[in-house]
């Protein structure tokens, strides 16, 4: 038989024309992120990136936190899908990991159950006396950037190889869960070697490295994490994770979901307050960044502008690595003036001085 | 027009020359039958070319083989060897048997004794089988017990520790594969006790959802395994296996009688590939082809339920062995001895007709 | 009164979550909640397989349904194309619409969840936003977050946002045709009744609580 590999599995992405929307986490952790997405998008690549800013939230963090209904996130949904056809496209950009797996989960279940998505069209009728169209293509952002990593790759003055040495950093990924574990087909290469993040570094010259719990959850756990005495379960998973990777010696994770990155970047800092310990051996913590951080970073754009500084890794050590250029001084002078700095933490290290 | 003279109806042509072919051959030609073997191979044998020893009692292999061989010989059955037939063709009341434009031979009878495939183990991804080497397939290892390839640690390793998984490619609704291989069982029981003559010091694990030893003296290996071996047997379905330190593999399971997740590191893994069909029947009014499976593919349809031979919708096409379905060698040799017996009836059968 | 097995039977993530389990333990194998609480997936749905109702209201009471964390890990899995978070999925909203989940502490959390991501949702048009995250209660954000929060506007308009202003862009203001559009929608698909369910309990737990 013709094996079926999902390892060797490509999405169809088209190359232009889509409709946009946000994602709750991106925008409120790292704003620069889907500012510098949608400035290459438009500006570097010249494509036509629309957005309607009637869009809201899926509602998916609430769903997963089982505060709404299937009918209500379905019909939810379908009001997104209704800006989308209103506005003449039928290629949906997805920000956030967690809706992307909405997105398909709808899509899915409509096909499955048609009665459903008439019930649908009912209800998004009623109450805001909208239609829809389904959408041809379904893409989450890391898709397209992976899709345009040569054309970006070519653009970009930089490589992720150490400039002084010319040694290939090393990066661990982590895909979000809900990229391709609900929905293989919905993603570059399956549930079980996604593709989407280790290509776009590998493109950039960067050399991959597996680790154990390559595809644990970074823990977010929806109501674990929004409720505090319940946080340790996202801690104690994403521990799981760095404790797996600590023998790898990563320069870099890479991440393509909002929650993940943000998880990925934050924990370091409460575990090295917690145990005194940090992944890297030289207690800077390992740096993350998600796909369109790195996009913008390897395109030459501005650390700050694009919000590194909100991290609390900081990401000095990688950037001088790679051999980008920053102002020391305006990491955190704001547009009004200087501002203040931020109260260095217990244990992670960030100043560099 | 061709006539149905043109084909000797009693000559019976047997598509396979495995244990089933070889064995349906055997018994058809002591009762008079003329046979002929069509094997697509350049040598008889089948998967037991590949095997080192057997279960239960370890008999070798190719001892088992080398006596099948003789006979066929004794007997002078004529071989087709490096022989395909893609498809058949109906020609009065028998075959004509076709590889592409040509006709590779006729008969009366034609019986399939195309066997199995093993299941492809780089399908199973979470196992990693093809990307990291310390992952073994069972064939691989009777390969290694057959010194045609290393042990995938090194020699300092005195102690390694070894894991079994069953069910891989099978009772899998995911891979495509609903069905019970049945052999993977009790061959993993032979093979861990193989790795522990092998390597007294290692630990061996084999992960298993039931311990199917249906077989005679199948279950009395089992306890040996346990007993006199040592062989750990965990009661959960390998859910992923990642590289871990060094070279070896890092796993994850739940010891559900325990009712706990479990991670292991292992020096090799051996995944117990499933028995898969080997192509599927497409039907056509007097043709039969002989086509690639698919997702999902079935094995061979018989009629009726005990020990049957006859295809369904097909006079004078039977199917012997494991081309119907996960067979133990053991199985396979009785079933083709019954349709051995029925292809006799049959044509007798005819023989009546046309006499009356 | 229906039974709670017809009543999970009508949520199509009950039937798409369990058809028949074979109790191999793949899913606990690399479930996140299993690694961290005494909790076990393969478990749920061996419980849930037999139908009983005593069974069934035990788990709806219990609090084990609520400590999946939703990664769906295992539907990657399941060698039978089970999906135990999808069943997790059919348990919580019965618990939850039946005023069962009062009867376990982690149950007892929706109302506060509710009351924060649910209204969140109507009030802003989003499930999260900064000003939600609190750094008293959040202190695992580090002294970034409070930099950030401290900076506000200045920080995240440098960095493309909109923050919580008029018109375009990341963490706009919702215009209120928007918000109603999102409340009409809750009101004709049973997202409000809900939460009048998750209401009903808190209601329940003072009057007890009183009693």
């Amino acid at each position: 038989m013709t094996p079926l590999l999902w390892k060797d599995y490509q999405k169809e992405v088209p190359d232009n024309h889509y409709f946009f929307v946000r994602s709750c986490i991106r925008q409120t952790f790292f704003p620069g992120a889907e500012a510098a997405l949608l400035d290459i998008l438009r500006n570097s690549l010249g494509l036509d990136i629309f957005e309607d800013r009637r869009h809201t939230t899926c509602t998916g963090i609430a769903y997963h936190c089982d505060l709404v209904p299937l009918e209500t996130i379905m019909t939810v949904i379908a009001r997104q899908l209704s800006l989308m056809t209103e506005a003449g496209y039928r290629h949906l950009l997805v920000s956030c990991v967690t809706s992307f797996g909405i997105y398909l989960e709808m899509l899915d279940m409509w096909q499955h159950h048609p009665e459903m998505l008439e019930q649908t069209r009912e209800a998004l009728w009623k109450s805001t006396r909208r239609t829809f169209e389904l959408p041809t293509a379904l893409v989450h952002t890391s898709d397209l950037i992976y899709h345009l990593r040569k054309p970006i790759a070519d653009r970009s003055p930089h490589r992720l190889v150490d400039k002084s040495t010319q040694r290939a950093l090393r990066v661990v990924d982590h895909v979000g869960c809900h990229y391709a574990k609900i929905f293989p087909a919905g993603g570059f290469g399956g549930a079980e070697f996604p593709s989407v993040l280790s290509g776009l570094a590998e493109t950039f010259g960067g050399e991959m490295v597996d680790y154990p719990e390559r595809r644990h959850c970074c823990g977010f756990g929806f109501r674990h994490y929004m409720l505090q005495e319940n946080r340790g379960y996202s801690v104690s998973n994403s521990r799981i994770k760095f404790e797996s990777m600590e023998a790898f010696a990563p320069d870099l994770i890479l991440t393509n979901c909002p929650g993940c990155n943000m998880f990925l970047d934050r924990w370091q800092y409460t575990l090295a307050e917690m145990s005194g310990k940090t992944y890297d051996g030289e207690g800077k913590g390992i740096p993350v960044l998600s796909h369109e951080e790195l996009a913008a970073l390897m395109l030459g754009r501005d650390p700050w502008t694009l919000g590194l500084q909100m991290h609390q890794v900081q990401l000095e050590p990688l950037l001088d690595k790679i051999g980008i250029a920053y102002q020391a001084r305006q990491k955190y002078s704001m547009v009004e003036g200087v501002a203040g700095v931020p109260r260095e933490p217990g244990v992670l290290k960030v100043s560099f001085e | 027009m061709r006539s149905s003279e043109y084909i000797n109806k009693d000559e019976v042509a047997i598509i396979g020359g495995g244990p089933a072919g070889m064995q349906t051959a055997l018994v058809l030609s002591a009762r008079g039958f003329s046979v002929r073997i069509y094997e697509q191979k350049e040598q008889l044998g089948g998967h037991l070319k590949g095997w080192h020893h057997l279960f239960p009692h370890g008999v070798a292999a190719s001892d088992l083989l080398g006596a099948l061989k003789e006979q066929v010989l004794a007997r002078a059955i004529p071989l087709h060897l490096g022989q395909t037939v893609d498809h058949l063709q109906k020609v009065g009341e028998g075959w004509e048997l076709w590889q592409g434009e040509t006709v590779v031979g006729r008969a009366g009878v034609v019986v399939l004794a195309n066997g199995f495939a093993l299941f492809d183990a780089r399908r199973k991804e979470e196992y990693g089988y093809g990307l990291y080497p310390s992952v073994l397939t069972s064939a691989d290892l009777e390969a290694v017990f057959r010194k045609e390839r290393p042990w995938p640690f090194g020699p300092d390793c005195a102690a390694p520790q070894i894991g079994f998984v069953h069910c891989v490619g099978s009772r899998d609704l995911k891979c495509g594969s609903p069905h019970c291989s049945k052999l993977c069982c009790v061959t993993a029981v032979k093979q861990a006790m193989a790795v522990k003559a092998f390597f007294p010091e290692a630990q061996v694990y084999c992960f298993y959802m039931d311990l199917r030893m249906h077989g005679l003296e199948y279950e009395e290996l089992y306890r040996k395994a346990q007993v006199d071996y040592g062989v750990r047997f965990i009661r959960g379905r390998l859910s992923e296996a990642a590289p871990g330190q060094g070279k070896r593999l890092h796993v994850k399971a739940e010891d559900t009688l325990q009712g706990r997740p479990l991670h292991l590191q292992l020096d090799m893994l051996v995944l117990m590939s499933g028995m898969v069909p080997t192509f599927v029947l497409e039907q056509q009014e007097r043709a039969v082809f002989f086509k690639e499976p698919v997702f999902g593919s079935g094995f061979v349809p018989v009629q009726g339920f005990l020990a049957a031979g006859s295809v369904v919708q097909q006079k004078g096409l039977f199917a012997s062995g494991a081309c119907k379905g996960p067979a133990t060698l053991p199985e396979v040799f009785a079933d083709a001895a019954a349709v051995a017996c029925e292809v006799e009836q049959y044509l007798k059968s005819l023989k009546a007709v046309a006499h009356a | 009164m229906a039974s709670l097995l017809s009543q999970l039977k009508d949520d199509i993530r009950f039937s798409e979550g369990l058809s028949a389990c074979m109790n191999c333990g793949i899913c606990t194998a690399v479930c996140p909640a299993a690694a961290y609480f005494d909790y076990d997936p393969r478990r749920i749905c061996q419980l849930v397989q037999t139908g009983e109702e005593q069974e069934l209201e035990k788990l709806l009471k219990g609090e084990e349904i609520w400590m999946c964390g939703q990664c769906l890990s295992c539907k990657a899995r399941c060698p039978r194309g089970n999906v135990p978070g999808y069943l997790i999925q059919s348990l919580r909203k019965l618990s939850q619409q039946s005023g069962l989940f009062i009867h376990s502490s982690e149950g007892r959390k929706q109302i506060r969840l509710k009351r924060r991501i649910g209204h969140s949702i109507l009030e802003t048009g989003y499930c999260v936003h900064p000003l939600m995250v609190e750094p008293e209660t959040h202190p695992e954000q580090g002294p970034v977050w409070i930099w950030a929060l401290e900076q506000g506007a200045d920080l995240y308009r440098r960095c493309g946002s909109n923050y919580y202003g008029e018109g375009e862009g990341g963490l706009r203001k919702m215009a209120p045709g928007v918000l109603n559009e999102l409340e009409a929608i809750f009101e004709e698909t049973g997202g409000l009744r809900f939460w009048e369910a998750i209401e009903r309990g808190a209601e329940e737990l003072k009057l007890n609580q009183e009693s």
